[in-house]
Formats: structure tokens, C-alpha cells, sequence
């Protein structure tokens, strides 16, 4: 290829060259897995370049729902209001009760006086896409650090809890679901108040509660609930549903599979929670 | 061997541009499984079709854009197609003469292994092990590569690149 201060120069050879990648891309993987705030400026810089790309391909998806909306005929639209109309009829009496039950909880704590229960403020956050990239399930979310989407906020559905924000972009966020093998909730039985953590295992359908001891009170059909500690997850929301039980005396704790209960695989939307920092015995509806 | 004009580097991205689109567009949660992984199909034709110009420096530069856009590890899928590139420049000859399901299945198992590799990175830095549903993706890049061989093969004759 030319000579350089008197060596000859070759041309590199594929093996070098892929040796020499391969070292700055490990170099690149241990900066972002140790040291997160090095690798997120780059990671910033290409998740902006890649915005626009992600609004296209999701472009299809988006088209496809409105055109479907335009033709949907006006006897399905005027169905759909009825069954809305009642609906919201029929929670709103519930709310009204709700109310008047979440002020008697604030008072009797306040009578044990024990600290009041946080309130949320909630916002719809749009889908912009589901599962990015091969092996992993994430959504992207079209709110970022313009809407104050922070790092480690809870999203929910209607059904329970979706996941918690990973990465926010300034208009994306990236939301890890809980059935992530990197996802731990923490939760409490809804019958009994047993208290474990939930874990992702990769697959939608699946989660795992490990370290329960083999006398351990929880059966299939059990509900378990978020109970609030760590911090991340507010407490009291819905996460998975156990499905099997199994006790295997050669293991030193009980396998337990559960099902989440968020529908993880239909969203159009889904509720970005802030966590509000005082809330008197008022609900806010 | 002259370089190549304008007009071709711009059809080759075109290709990639495609493929990156086909792999981030959102897709219901089964039909994720069947989703091949059209990046590194169009990558190992065009290292197969023309080693001279595309190689690893270019694979691990998208690589480096994937990473971005399915927001894994930096680095991770950089190390995934540079890896890939590097394997289909060392067998570009064998992979040219083998019949065409022959070939479907060769360059299904290099992707393969380059795919081992990201599984391998994933269960390293975050313990996540590799699960069944894994393979899916892999068998559907064996079924797919005769039709795209074909339709790539169309464009490179169409373009003039050689």
C-alpha cells in the first residue's frame, strides 16, 4: 500500500481488522454496562439520529390504525360510545366511593400516624414501537425528557404493571416490561401479604418467583400486588397472577410461575405514573 | 474493479436503509419470533457479491447504528456484524459456488453464530439466559435467503455493481 517514515504499510488484513473492532466494541460494551454515564452521550447522539427513522418505521403500523378508524362505520362507533358511556357511568359511581374511602385510610393513618399514602399523577404515553432489536422485548414510548420522563419511572395499564423507564431520549423513553430477565418487582400476596419478588424470564407470558421457602403459603391463582418498597413501583398495583406451584424437594425453595397481568401484547397506550409529593385525604379523579 | 459511482454507494445503502426499517418496525408480540434478521441477510450478500467494498469496517459501523436503535449494549451488535462480516469474507468463495439451499443453510449457521455472540454478551453482562424462542429467528434466515438472494441479486445486476 505505500511505505510510511521507511516501514512498508499493508493492508490490514481482514483478521486484524476484525480483532482491532472487536476490541473497541468490547471496549464499548464494558463502558456502557460499567459505566453508564460514559457511553450515554453516544448513546444519546444515536438515539437522536435514529428518531426520525423510528417515526418511519413505525409509520405502517400508525397509517394502518387511522385509515381503519376512517372506515369504521358509524353503528360501530355509536355501539362503542354506549358501551363507554356506561362504563365510565359505572366507574364513576365506583370513584365517588373510592373518595370517600381514601379519605377515611388517610385519616385512620393519620390517627396511627403513620406517613399519608403518596399520590400519582398520571399521563397516556403513545406506542411507538414494541420489541426493538432481537432477543429483547422493549417499548419505545413517544414521551422523553421534553414531557419529564425520568429514568426508573413506573408504567402501568389498565390490567397492572407494565415496566419501568430505562433510557430517555429527548422524545423518546425506552420502557423495560417486567417480564425482562433484568426486571425485579416487589410484591405482596393479595390474599395473605406474603411478601416476594418478581422476576422476568424473557418470555411475555412468563414470569418467576424465586427465593420463597418450601413452606411458603402460595398457590396457583394467587394475586400478587406491587408493595411500594424500592421505591420504584407505587404499591397496590396489580403485577402477575401465579400460575404453578411446583415444590421439588431437591431445591432449596418452592418454583412458583406466574403470568403477568399487564397485557403486554396489545398496548396502543399506556399511563407514565409521577409520584406526587403530598396528597391530603383528597382523590384525584 | 473501478469505484463504484455515486449512484451505486447510494443503491447499496438503499438496501441497508430497507433492512433497518423492516428490522425496528413494530410488529405484535408472536410475529416478532418470525422476524428474520434482514440486516445481516443483506449484509452477507453484499460481502458475498462484492468483498472488495463492503467488509468489516462497514458491518461494525452499522452494527453501531443498530445499537442505537434497539437500544442494546453499545457495542454489542457492532461486535455482532463485524464478526458476521469477517466470517462471510472468509468463506465469500466457498458460499458463491454452493447451490442455493446449500448455501441458505451456510449462511444461516454464520448468522447463527453471530447471533451466538449477542446472546453470549446478554447472558454475560445481564445473566439473562438464552431461551428456545431464541432459535425462531434463525431458522426463518435459512427460509428467507433464496427469495432475497434473488431480489438482491436483481438490484446488484440492475446497478451495475460488480
Amino acid at each position: 500500500m505505500g511505505t510510511f517514515l521507511g516501514w512498508s504499510i499493508k493492508r490490514p488484513s481482514n483478521f486484524t481488522k476484525f480483532v482491532a473492532l472487536a476490541a473497541v466494541s468490547v471496549a464499548l460494551i464494558i463502558a456502557d454496562a460499567r459505566h453508564r454515564h460514559v457511553a450515554t452521550a453516544v448513546d444519546g447522539l444515536l438515539a437522536r439520529a435514529a428518531y426520525p427513522l423510528q417515526v418511519l418505521a413505525a409509520w405502517p403500523a400508525t397509517t394502518a390504525a387511522t385509515v381503519w378508524h376512517d372506515i369504521t362505520t358509524n353503528a360501530h362507533l355509536r355501539r362503542e360510545n354506549d358501551h363507554l358511556t356506561r362504563e365510565n357511568r359505572l366507574l364513576r359511581a365506583r370513584l365517588t366511593r373510592l373518595g370517600a374511602l381514601t379519605a377515611e385510610v388517610q385519616r385512620l393513618r393519620k390517627i396511627l400516624k403513620a406517613p399519608p399514602l403518596p399520590g400519582y399523577r398520571e399521563t397516556l404515553a403513545g406506542i411507538l414501537g414494541v420489541s426493538s432489536g432481537p432477543f429483547t422485548r422493549q417499548l419505545t414510548l413517544d414521551e422523553g425528557r421534553r414531557q419529564h420522563v425520568y429514568v426508573g419511572q413506573a408504567v402501568i395499564d389498565a390490567h397492572g404493571i407494565v415496566g419501568q423507564v430505562i433510557q430517555v431520549g429527548p422524545d423518546i423513553s425506552r420502557v423495560m416490561l417486567v417480564t425482562d430477565p433484568n426486571s425485579g418487582v416487589p410484591v405482596i400476596s393479595k390474599r395473605n401479604g406474603l411478601r416476594a419478588i418478581v422476576f422476568g424470564t424473557g418470555s411475555l407470558r412468563r414470569l418467576k418467583v424465586p427465593y420463597l421457602p418450601m413452606t411458603a403459603d402460595i398457590r396457583a391463582g394467587d394475586i400478587l400486588m406491587s408493595s411500594g418498597l424500592g421505591g420504584v413501583y407505587p404499591a397496590g398495583y396489580p403485577v402477575a397472577q401465579v400460575e404453578r406451584v411446583v415444590s421439588d424437594p431437591n431445591e432449596p425453595f418452592l418454583t412458583v410461575i406466574a403470568k403477568p397481568l399487564a397485557h403486554l401484547n396489545h398496548h396502543t397506550n399506556v399511563l407514565l405514573l409521577w409520584p406526587l409529593a403530598h396528597v391530603a385525604g383528597t382523590w384525584h379523579g | 474493479m473501478d469505484n463504484l459511482t455515486l449512484r451505486q454507494i447510494l443503491t447499496i445503502a438503499a438496501t441497508f436503509a430497507v433492512a433497518i426499517l423492516l428490522g425496528v418496525t413494530p410488529t405484535p408480540g408472536y410475529a416478532a419470533l418470525l422476524r428474520p434478521d434482514w440486516v445481516a441477510i443483506v449484509l452477507v450478500y453484499w460481502c458475498i457479491a462484492i468483498p472488495e467494498r463492503i467488509g468489516i469496517g462497514i458491518a461494525w459501523l452499522i452494527g453501531l447504528l443498530l445499537d442505537g436503535l434497539y437500544g442494546s449494549l453499545l457495542g454489542e451488535q457492532a461486535l455482532a456484524k463485524a464478526f458476521l462480516a469477517y466470517l462471510a469474507l472468509r468463506f465469500y468463495l466457498r458460499l458463491r459456488i454452493f447451490p442455493r439451499w446449500q448455501q441458505a443453510v451456510a449462511v444461516g449457521l454464520i448468522i447463527a453464530a453471530s447471533d451466538v455472540v449477542v446472546l453470549m454478551v446478554k447472558s454475560l453482562v445481564h445473566g439473562s439466559p438464552p431461551i428456545w424462542s431464541d432459535t425462531a429467528p434463525m431458522m426463518i434466515n435459512v427460509v428467507l435467503w433464496p427469495f432475497l438472494f434473488l431480489i438482491l441479486r436483481e438490484v446488484r445486476r440492475r446497478a451495475r455493481i460488480s
